[in-house]
């Protein structure tokens, strides 16, 4: 078990749910799976709103949606307890999408989407749902549910580990919704997630903080 | 020897006019909320070190996430000015104890 957590420390790599951060803050994020990946830098002027670059990939068998976004995120609500932290963002994007998937075209593309998240230093939870569309590519809609435990409570300076569990339906790319349990690390300002589906699809994720 | 009097309490002086500030955070529950705090806090001149200290519950006792910050003894920062940084940083100031 300690090798696997060791290994995990080493090679994985990824994203929290959080688009908007402190004041003068920058986010980059990498998402991947073999099915889309999303990738962004987002810039945050002030602690309820952030804006940057977005580019997601979906893959359907071996055709790829490529979309790139200028993207606004806003903090709507925030939720500071003594020891909990609830969130929900809204997202808008303006952009434009290339698909290979009817047949190779370049058009504009828009994306809005909201998510929610409450977490204790032990429980999680957060829900998201995104909309993408170009009117003459392609529409597509991606829901994702997390929860998760933390096994301990680290302090300032240790490495946190978390056990979740993904479900995400992205029914114009995959008919099934696809389940994950993933491993996710942070140490300091810099969190990453390892996983693999029920039907062995492997997820990589990292997220830094700057 | 006068001159090395003084040589001694200009490096001294940081820390034996050291003060340390207390500020209980409610909303920042771990080490990446924390990292938005220690960056504001390291551009403000004066604070020498930022400690923090995640939330426990010591029993029955709930004990808020906190830093302590460790500033040179002429410059107090006033409790506007660590509301607005935690603000700043997304979260809420439960109580300043300074000592
Ligand atoms: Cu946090």
């Amino acid at each position: 078990m300690s090798k696997l957590v060791w290994l995990c420390y080493f090679i994985s790599l990824y994203s929290f749910a959080h688009p908007v951060i402190y004041k003068d803050g920058t986010v980059v994020s990498s998402s991947n799976m073999p099915s889309y990946s999303d990738n962004q830098v987002m810039y945050s002027w002030s602690n309820r709103w952030s804006s940057g670059i977005n580019h997601w990939r979906f893959t359907k068998g071996k055709n790829n949606t490529d979309m790139g976004f200028l993207k606004l995120n806003h903090l709507l609500y925030r939720y500071n307890g003594d020891d909990s932290q609830a969130n929900f963002y809204v997202h808008g994007g303006v952009g434009i999408a290339d698909s290979e998937i009817e047949r190779r075209q370049t058009n504009e593309a828009f994306m809005t989407g909201a998510e929610g998240d409450w977490e204790t230093r032990t429980l999680y939870t957060s829900l998201k749902h995104y909309y993408f569309t170009s009117p003459q590519v392609t529409d597509l809609a991606m829901t994702q549910a997390r929860v998760g435990f933390a096994p301990y409570e680290a302090e300032f300076e240790q490495i946190q580990t978390w056990f979740m569990l993904q479900a995400m339906y992205m029914p114009d790319v995959e008919s099934e919704v696809i389940i994950t349990p993933l491993l996710r690390f942070f140490y300091k300002n810099v969190l990453w997630e390892l996983g693999s589906s029920t039907r062995a699809e492997w997820m990589i994720n990292v997220m830094v903080h700057y | 020897m006068k001159k090395t009097l003084i040589l001694a309490l200009l490096v001294l002086s940081p820390t034996i006019f050291a003060k340390e500030i207390k500020v209980n955070v409610q909303g920042m529950i771990c080490s990446l909320c924390s990292q938005g705090v220690q960056k504001k806090l390291s551009k403000v001149p004066g604070v020498i070190k930022s400690a923090f200290q995640l939330g426990k519950k010591e029993g029955d006792v709930k004990i808020l996430p906190s830093v302590v910050i460790t500033t040179e003894g002429d410059n107090d920062l006033d409790d506007k000015f660590i509301n607005k940084l935690i603000n700043e940083a997304g979260y809420n100031v439960a109580s300043i104890e300074r000592k």
